[in-house]
């Protein structure tokens, strides 16, 4: 974090009521985004229409034609879309603020290389579909738990291990997965479909599996926000403020990990959010995480909701590529910009 | 010198009477290459199971020294040297087989190392429904095997022609999804496969418009409301968000394609008018009773 950046995290309060608009508006924007993705796709429903869904659907009456397309397909789609983009953003975010590092991101410690491994096995060896979220729900987790266990020095883990051995463990775990893709050669479109990323065939269910991990994870995430602001200033710094360094670390991988493990193993890696939507947060709001991590919830939310739109829409069609195509130059001219402000 | 010169009239008469090649023989592959065959191929390895089951068709199957890892039928093809898939080709291995020939893919990146290597290399690769009957002479002409090679077609186009005045007449064609992949993908009318699937008596639910493999948004095939489901079983269908709506999963018309018409139906080759008549059966069973 710069010097820059440290003075806006204290000098905060003074800038309040500047940031409240910008957020409100964000949330307006997040708002319009999820009602245009709920109309707009290969069918086109007008909004009178997607109320009237909305209705017959709180209502119980039965559904039919483009009120099933309304409340069973596109609803829980881009409300995945919000949890998962929500998710990666804050738990980037927290990386970001954890290891003092601005390429951390949700990723960083194994979590998609073990997610996509796990998935890689289920549909190589043809295991029910179901089972596969499951399957890498489990290798995820597994994978930062491998990473933990090979960066602990005693009871410490310090950031620069941590994020060597999770760049390392997920080398060696997607060479497993490129190997059984090469094996399984017909099965490979399936398995890079869910490298890309995927909302395709969220469900109700799925949303409803995800959502308990993501709002437990970036819960906590968010409650650490100002214990994450002080960690900002140096670790010593902030144990001589009382801060439990080692503690607040390792609660913040679990939190993030956990969160993050269950949004991949549901719709696969897409790339780029949980890294870009924080630093956009940063310029715009300030580095404070209390404000940081909400507020990229909201982006990142906002910002899934409208590449999935595009995914499906356009021909894109998978929306990791559509995060990494747009996300990284509109990043790239951020970057630029910055410079010469 | 007369000798030779009355064997090259000789065999350019016979090549008039009963078509066969004359080498040195150059075409054009189908990554637009100019390859030379010198003489009549017979130590042949091909990279690609529909090639393999052509060069079969035609009586060449002794002729093959090596093939891909997915080339499987006819069964002796089994017992050849496996020569790696198209993402981790052998090179090694196919030049120790001391190949004159090799029949590749338009994909994967084999013709350069093979060509150093001192290996002709020559790319067939059937795409589109015309392109299987097309390609099957060039192949005949390549391996001097023209007039088998026109038989073979007469006889694929005869077996076709069969099961379609079956389909013809069908009372209904129902609206049909065909999947591929459960991503999900589907195949469009343009491509073979949906060439065979409406020749199967089925109307496929895909316009031309998105494509001949096109990845399909899952809430466009609830629109479309299709009265057949193929290449995903009932449990399957229903298990996806919305599905249970559409009418071929209300009515148990979700159907699995069985793995062997799977295989077949991916192989732009030989056995196309099999293809064509299990997915009729698929659609029409009323029709084969």
């Amino acid at each position: 974090m710069s010097l820059e950046q440290e003075a806006g995290a204290l000098s905060l309060p003074t800038r309040g009521p500047r940031r409240l608009g910008r957020t409100a508006a964000l949330v307006a924007v997040l708002l319009a985004v999820v009602v245009l993705a709920v109309g707009l796709g290969s069918v086109t429903i007008p909004p009178g229409e997607v109320l009237g869904a909305l209705w017959r659907g709180l209502s119980g009456a039965d559904l039919a034609g483009n009120d099933v397309i309304v409340w069973q397909i596109r609803l829980p789609r881009v409300a995945m879309g919000v949890v998962v983009g929500a998710c990666l953003a804050v738990c980037g975010g927290a990386f970001q603020g954890v290891f003092r590092n601005p390429l951390a991101d949700p990723y960083l410690l194994g979590v998609a290389s073990g997610a996509g491994l796990g998935a890689t096995v289920g549909i190589v060896a043809g295991w029910p579909r179901a089972s596969i979220p499951l399957v890498a729900l489990g290798a995820a987790l597994g994978a930062v738990a491998l990473t933990l266990g090979l960066a602990r020095e005693g009871r410490r883990f310090p950031p620069t291990r941590l994020i060597l051995a999770g760049v390392v463990v997920g080398s060696i775990l997607s060479a497993f997965s490129t190997f059984l893709i090469l094996r399984g050669e017909d099965r490979a479109r399936q398995v890079l479909a869910y490298t890309l990323g995927d909302l395709g065939f969220s469900g109700w269910r799925d949303v409803a599996t995800v959502l308990p991990y993501a709002v437990v994870g970036c819960g906590v995430l968010v409650l650490l926000g100002r214990a994450l602001d002080t960690l900002g200033l140096g670790d010593l710094t902030a144990r001589s403020l009382g801060v439990p360094v080692e503690r607040l670390r390792l609660l913040v991988v679990i939190a993030a990990s956990v969160a993050t493990a269950a949004a991949v193993a549901y719709v696969g890696i897409i790339g780029f959010v949980g890294l870009i939507v924080p630093h956009v947060v940063r310029l715009a709001w300030g580095a404070s995480h209390r404000i940081l991590l909400p507020v990229s919830a909201l982006l990142g939310g906002a910002l899934l909701v409208l590449a999935d739109l595009l995914a499906r829409t356009t021909i894109l069609s998978q929306v990791g590529v559509v995060t990494t195509l747009l996300g990284g130059p509109f990043f790239l001219w951020l970057l630029r910009r910055g410079r010469h402000e | 010198m007369k000798t030779l010169l009355t064997l090259t009239a000789v065999t350019l008469a016979l090549s008039a009477a009963a078509g066969a090649t004359s080498y040195p023989l150059t075409l054009t592959d189908d990554l637009g290459r100019k390859v030379t065959l010198k003489a009549e191929p017979k130590r042949i390895i091909s990279v690609l199971p529909s090639t393999t089951e052509t060069l079969c068709a035609l009586g060449l199957c002794d002729r093959l020294v090596g093939v891909d890892d997915y080339s499987d039928f006819p069964q002796q093809v089994t017992k050849l040297p496996k020569v790696g898939g198209l993402y981790n080709p052998n090179i090694e291995a196919m030049v120790a087989l001391k190949p004159d020939l090799v029949i590749v893919s338009k994909y994967g990146k084999l013709v350069e190392p093979l060509t150093q290597a001192g290996v002709t290399v020559l790319a067939i690769n059937p795409e589109t429904y015309d392109e299987v009957f097309s390609k099957t002479l060039t192949l005949g002409r390549v391996v001097n095997r023209e007039a088998q090679a026109k038989g073979l077609v007469l006889n694929m186009r005869r077996d076709i022609a069969r099961v379609e005045i079956l389909t013809k007449n069908a009372v209904r064609k129902p609206t049909t999804y065909l999947e591929i992949d459960p991503t999900p993908y589907s195949v469009g009318p343009n491509s073979f496969m949906g060439v065979l699937l409406t020749k199967a008596g089925a109307r496929n639910i895909i316009p031309a418009s998105m494509g001949d493999f096109p990845k399909v948004d899952p809430e466009f095939i609830v629109k479309a409301n299709p009265q057949l489901m193929l290449g995903l079983d009932a449990r399957a269908a229903a298990g996806r968000p919305g599905w249970n709506s559409i009418q071929a999963v209300k009515t148990g018309r979700a159907l699995e394609i069985p793995k062997e018409l799977d295989t077949i139906l991916s192989r732009p080759g030989p056995r196309l008018p099999q293809a064509l008549r299990g997915l009729a059966r698929l659609v029409h069973p009323e029709l084969f009773k």
